[in-house]
């Protein structure tokens, strides 16, 4: 426990570092920001332009799409914020970096994650807040209650994918062009109502690659339309459970893979 | 002045194919888009025949050859310029007797074959998924779809240039991107832009990229519409041309040559 406590507190450290200098490059920084700002908000464009036509989309009304969004996409930006260095994993492997970050005293993942600051994943976590407020019910303190780890339990979920196919790159599978398109199924398919795919397209969506439990499951349950879920309404409110559950299942591959690490000697 | 240019060509045409992996992915998510949009605009049109004066069927069609357009012009060259730019390796680009636009241009236009060539397998997929039939306006497609494409690469052939200013045209082709993208209909056609938007959607030049073309081939514009697109397009690539003349004259006074 100790261990975990010094590995987050050294955690903080190094990533205000990094993000200070990302900070240096102002106009650098206000672009990247802008960019997934637009990026994010290009996507939901598509259903504000689509839902001016129809009203209704698989039974959810525009507002109630928007949340689901926000939601998502605050998630998304709660997992990419200290994963987006795992992007430059390869290279590090490649370059033999890596050989440096394993003789150092602290934990190789937290070494990894700080290495740099993804700047982008700030639009994303801005434009996925301000959705998730504008567009959220009435607040009280049982949906605060469990808004907050339905968001970190999609970062999970998200974030258990992105560690374990990262983890492969040790053992010199170039894994980046597959994690692209995973987090593209995620953005796109994430984002809307499972009813609107239905049967099959829907079934993988939950039980295979578990999308429909980032944001759809808890936004769900925080707008009281669990009645058409194709699971118990018990497993919807368990969702942010799967997130800690599937990310500890990645640490261990994380770890498994890198002790068979062997360094490209470079 | 042929034969460099069919060297440069050469070179789009290898980079793309370098990159198969990566092509791969692409095409995958190039078809989940597809089948995404399927399933969300089926859902939503549920019993609806008709929708902006488009049928289900017309729409999916529409939206599939929208994507696949989409993905064989998106441009590289921003990209590459914005690497060479950045490396101080545009010099070996201006010391070559053949002018650097051209030089641009071929390098897309070998890209893009490369990209139709990868993309070869997956077409009858995506076909597949968003039932297509044949056009009854084959040669206003085919025109419009071409002139569109030269558009987009003097757009992109502008970005570059840009570059000889801003030293960085990473972030600016990237908004470009998702711009051209939205603008250009690939997932909703123009008919559907609601007010203010729809004017700004018609009166920009990315539909030519998108809609026009797919509207064409699923009936939804034809006769007249088709010769009026035509020629719009046309003044589009001249005015587009004094431009790039014009901006061309003056940047390539002002070359930082980064060292290194």
């Amino acid at each position: 426990m100790a261990e975990i406590a010094r590995a987050l507190r050294l955690y903080w450290v190094l990533q205000r570092a990094t993000m200070r200098g990302a900070l240096q490059y102002r106009l650098n920084t206000v672009i990247s920001v802008v960019t997934g700002a637009v990026y994010q908000g290009s996507g939901f464009a598509f259903v504000w332009v689509v839902m001016h036509t129809f009203p209704s989309m698989g039974g959810w009304s525009l507002r109630e799409i928007a949340f689901l969004y926000g939601l998502r996409l605050t998630a998304h930006a709660l997992c990419m914020l200290p994963l987006s260095s795992l992007i430059g994993l390869e290279w590090l492997v490649r370059e033999g970096e890596l050989d440096r970050v394993l003789l150092r005293p602290l934990n190789p993942l937290v070494q990894v994650m700080t290495k740099r600051m993804g700047m982008g994943q700030v639009g994303d976590l801005l434009t996925g807040v301000v959705l998730l407020i504008v567009a959220a019910p009435p607040w009280n303190l049982a949906m605060i209650g469990f808004c907050v780890p339905a968001v970190v339990g999609g970062a999970l979920v998200e974030a258990s994918f992105h560690l374990s196919l990262s983890s492969l790159s040790l053992r010199m599978l170039d894994t980046r062009a597959l994690r692209g398109f995973l987090d593209d199924v995620f953005s796109k398919f994430g984002s809307y109502p499972m009813s609107v795919f239905g049967g099959v397209t829907q079934w993988v969506l939950t039980f295979v690659l578990p999308v429909a439990f980032v944001a759809y499951m808890p936004a769900s349950v925080l707008l009281d339309k669990t009645g058409s879920l194709n699971v118990p309404a018990l497993v919807a409110y368990g969702s942010p459970l799967l997130g800690v559950a599937l990310f500890a299942l990645a640490y261990r591959v994380w770890e498994r893979q890198l002790r068979h690490y062997q360094s490209s000697g470079t | 002045m042929i034969r460099p240019l069919a060297g440069m060509a050469r070179v789009g045409l290898r980079f793309q194919l370098a990159y198969r992996s990566d092509v791969i992915m692409t095409v995958l998510a190039l078809i989940a888009q597809v089948f995404l949009l399927r399933m969300v605009w089926t859902s939503v049109y549920g019993g609806a025949g008709q929708a902006r004066g488009l049928t289900l069927e017309a729409l999916l069609a529409y939206l599939s050859l929208a994507n696949l357009q989409a993905f064989a012009t998106t441009p590289i060259i921003p990209l590459i310029a914005h690497f060479r730019i950045r490396t101080g390796m545009v010099f070996f680009d201006l010391s070559r007797p053949t002018g650097y636009l051209p030089q641009m241009a071929a390098f897309q236009a070998g890209h893009t074959l490369g990209g139709l060539l990868m993309l070869a397998p997956a077409v009858p997929v995506v076909l597949l998924v968003g039932t297509i039939t044949p056009t009854a306006q084959p040669l206003g497609y085919a025109a419009t779809l071409t002139l569109g494409y030269v558009i987009s690469v003097m757009m992109s052939l502008l970005i570059c240039v840009i570059g000889f200013w801003t030293l960085e045209t990473g972030a600016i082709s990237l908004l470009y991107r998702l711009i051209s993208q939205f603008f250009a209909g690939t997932m909703v056609p123009l008919s559907f832009f609601p007010g203010a938007l729809g004017v700004l959607a018609e009166a920009l030049p990315f539909k030519y990229m998108g809609y026009v073309p797919a509207a064409i081939y699923v009936g939804h514009l034809s006769g007249g519409q088709v010769v009026q697109a035509m020629i719009v397009e046309v003044s589009w690539i001249a005015g587009l041309a004094v431009l790039l003349w014009a901006v061309w004259r003056r940047a390539h006074r002002r070359v930082v040559i980064n060292g290194g």
